[in-house]
């Protein structure tokens, strides 16, 4: 059986990690598996390069780092709970974030409020939900709502959503000053 | 006829377990070749399914790993953990009434008649 040099095996090593795997556990059992698949094929005729790349692309179905993603994800998945669905992430932040500055919006728009409340929740609204709140609803929504659950929407973009009716709202407040 | 990836999913855990406890250690590769033996090529299990699996396996401290240097490349044996065997017999009692209710399902009849 053919056997690969330590040169051979470093140069697969270092295209697993130029292929986006960081872990070292599955750095070693990919090299491990694709060395041996790379014996095998070299038993049965072709060069250590052909054999390389038909073993490397039988590897993954779009790219090598899918794996690590995969691994990432089982690993992080304890059980149900820790996964939040896009829909329920939002049900709780609005109800526990969002839902009194609706509620303030809406008596301000009844005119029910005193005039002293006018000012001070607007300013609030203003630098403290849309500077700060928002960016950090939206890293959590990234981090909560795993691409697994939402294939449809690049996860990078998810920084985007609501978007939307923040705009909405904020033209509304401004309209009110 | 080769099982589809979808069926196969949500049983490769306990199939990596069921091994692990019968064959005390094994290693990625041969896994695979195990599975493959065992079905009669039925069932195929791809490195981008398995690996992944048997990272969260040792997330979850289900299984034991030790390594053994071949030259320059690094060969990891999996062996179960006490919670290992443990979640294996849950693991299978599930998939074992799983099939059953399947069955029962996939006959459109009430057990009974």
């Amino acid at each position: 059986m053919a056997t690969l040099t330590d040169e051979q095996v470093d140069f697969i090593a270092r295209v697993i990690r130029h292929h986006g795997i960081r872990l070292q556990d599955l750095q070693d059992n990919l090299l491990d598996h694709i060395c041996i698949l790379v014996e095998q094929g070299l038993d049965q005729g072709g060069s250590f390069e052909e054999v390389l790349a038909k073993v490397f692309r039988s590897c993954y179905r779009k790219e090598l780092y899918e794996l690590e993603e995969e691994a990432l994800f089982l690993s992080s998945v304890k059980g149900p709970r820790l996964v939040l669905s896009r829909g329920k992430f939002f049900r709780l932040v609005f109800g526990v974030l969002l839902a009194p500055y609706v509620l303030y919006f809406l008596l301000a728009l009844l005119h029910w409020l005193p005039v002293a409340y006018d000012i001070a929740p607007m300013v609030i609204f203003r630098w403290t939900l849309v500077g700060c709140l928002w960016p950090l609803l939206s890293l959590a929504v990234i981090y909560f709502t795993p691409e697994r659950l939402d294939p449809l929407i690049p996860r990078h973009s998810k920084v985007l959503l609501g978007g939307g009716s923040l705009i909405r709202v904020f033209r509304f407040e401004a309209s009110l000053v | 006829m080769v099982y589809s990836t979808e069926l196969l999913k949500g049983t490769l855990k306990t199939i990596v377990l069921k091994l692990l406890a019968d064959n005390k250690k094994m290693y990625g590769y041969e896994i695979t070749q195990k599975v493959k033996e065992i079905t009669g090529d039925k069932i195929q299990i791809t490195e981008g399914a398995l690996y992944p699996t048997l990272h969260a396996l040792e997330a979850d401290k289900l299984v034991t790993t030790e390594v053994e240097y071949i030259g320059k490349r690094v060969r990891k044996y999996y062996s179960l953990s006490a919670a290992g065997k443990v979640r294996t017999k849950e693991k299978i009692n599930e998939l074992t009434s799983f099939i059953q209710t399947m069955t029962l399902l996939l006959e459109l009849k009430p057990k009974s008649i």
